[in-house]
């Protein structure tokens, strides 16, 4: 059973309200990107204090200064990519993007109360995630405190295009005969 | 006054034209006039040379004339094709003021009712496409998008299913709308 959308329905979803799988997969993004970002820059000011200092630095996860410190990083990797552009970059992989609930677009205020707002998916072991899949306009608990959606917003008409191209291509291979005959084939 | 013999000289005159008149039979001497040879004798040029052409065409009223003419009649005993084969299209398209007609296009409308699809699908643009915007990561992007959108849309379904909605919530948020369709001519006639 194939349940990918066709290419002719990827341009008639753009800019509906994305749904739940698409989301998830691109929370998971997220998380390990902005995982291994912080990792790297926790690895480069070890490095960096060490030449200075000569002292090496070792984070431990139990930390409560490299916790407080994953914290504030999660909050600015999420509200700085909805401030400047309305999508992480997971969402931009996924090709979705937050909006205003009206379909506007997302300000910095609203991206920052949608950042802070955020970790409640967390603490609530994730149950607010499950609002996605039953509210009407597939909107978190999130989205509904700071008065945000997300929809799909990629370039669905190119990403059609493509596929088109790719058959066209395909097709024309398919034509062309096969055997000792076929390197001699004019190709245009 | 008048001398008598004078005046009754009239009378009879007159009388004798009246006679002779009422006696010819116009019709037949109109008949025996021959009037090749009688306009042979006109000089048609000098008669013309001698005419108001000018002030003859100011007292025509060119627009009834128009209106008596049933231009469909005339144009159905025109023969198009001779007239074609006699037009000279180089001539007419070097008199031609291209810019002004390109001025007039509406080129987003025509850009507009290209079937860009079938123009990539039927020629070799579709082939320029996939070999200048293609690439491995853009066809794994395309494929995990239309991937997920399709499971979205199978997790939807259920969950309607399992909650038993039949009214599936709003598409769009309302800015997002597409505008309503431009009325076509047809439809905004009466």
């Amino acid at each position: 059973m194939s349940v990918g959308a066709s290419p002719a329905d990827m341009v008639t979803y753009q800019s509906h309200y994305a749904g739940a799988v698409t989301r998830f997969a691109a929370y998971a993004i997220d998380v390990a990107v902005s995982t291994v970002a912080f990792s790297l820059g926790l690895a480069g000011i070890s490095y960096g204090v060490q030449i200075v200092t000569g002292h090496q630095v070792h984070w431990n996860k139990s930390d409560a200064l490299v916790a407080a410190l994953f914290v504030v990083w999660q909050f600015v990797y999420f509200a700085y990519s909805w401030a400047v552009s309305g999508r992480t970059p997971g969402m931009a992989l996924l090709g979705i993007r937050v909006v205003r609930a009206d379909g506007t677009t997302l300000d910095p205020p609203h991206a920052m109360l949608r950042a802070l707002v955020f970790p409640l998916n967390i603490l609530l072991f994730g149950l607010p995630f499950l609002l996605i899949l039953v509210q009407r306009e597939r909107r978190g608990l999130a989205d509904l405190i700071a008065s945000t959606a997300v929809i799909y917003s990629w370039d669905a008409r190119a990403a059609r295009l493509r596929f088109l191209a790719r058959q066209a291509e395909l097709t024309a291979g398919d034509a062309l005969p096969s055997g000792p005959d076929a390197a001699t084939y004019p190709k245009s | 006054m008048a001398d008598p013999a004078e005046t009754m000289a009239q009378q009879i005159t007159e009388r004798v034209v009246d006679l002779v008149v009422s006696a010819l039979d116009i019709n037949a001497l109109a008949a025996r006039v021959e009037l090749n040879a009688l306009l042979g004798r006109i000089d048609l040029d000098a008669l013309l040379g001698r005419a108001d052409i000018n002030a003859v065409l100011t007292k025509v009223d060119v627009n009834a004339l128009l209106d008596r003419l049933d231009i469909n009649a005339l144009l159905e005993q025109m023969d198009i094709n001779v007239l074609l084969e006699q037009v000279d299209i180089n001539v007419l398209l070097s008199r031609m003021d291209v810019s002004a007609l390109l001025e007039r296009v509406d080129v987003n409308d025509l850009v507009r009712r290209v079937d860009i699809e079938a123009v990539v699908q039927n020629t070799d643009l579709g082939a320029v496409i996939a070999t200048s915007t293609g690439g491995v990561a853009s066809d794994v992007l395309d494929a995990a998008r239309s991937q997920a959108v399709g499971l979205d849309q199978f997790v939807d379904r259920w969950v309607r299913r399992l909650l038993r909605r039949k009214e599936p919530g709003p598409d769009v948020p309302p800015a997002l709308l597409p505008p309503p369709a431009a009325a076509t001519p047809a439809e905004a006639a009466p």
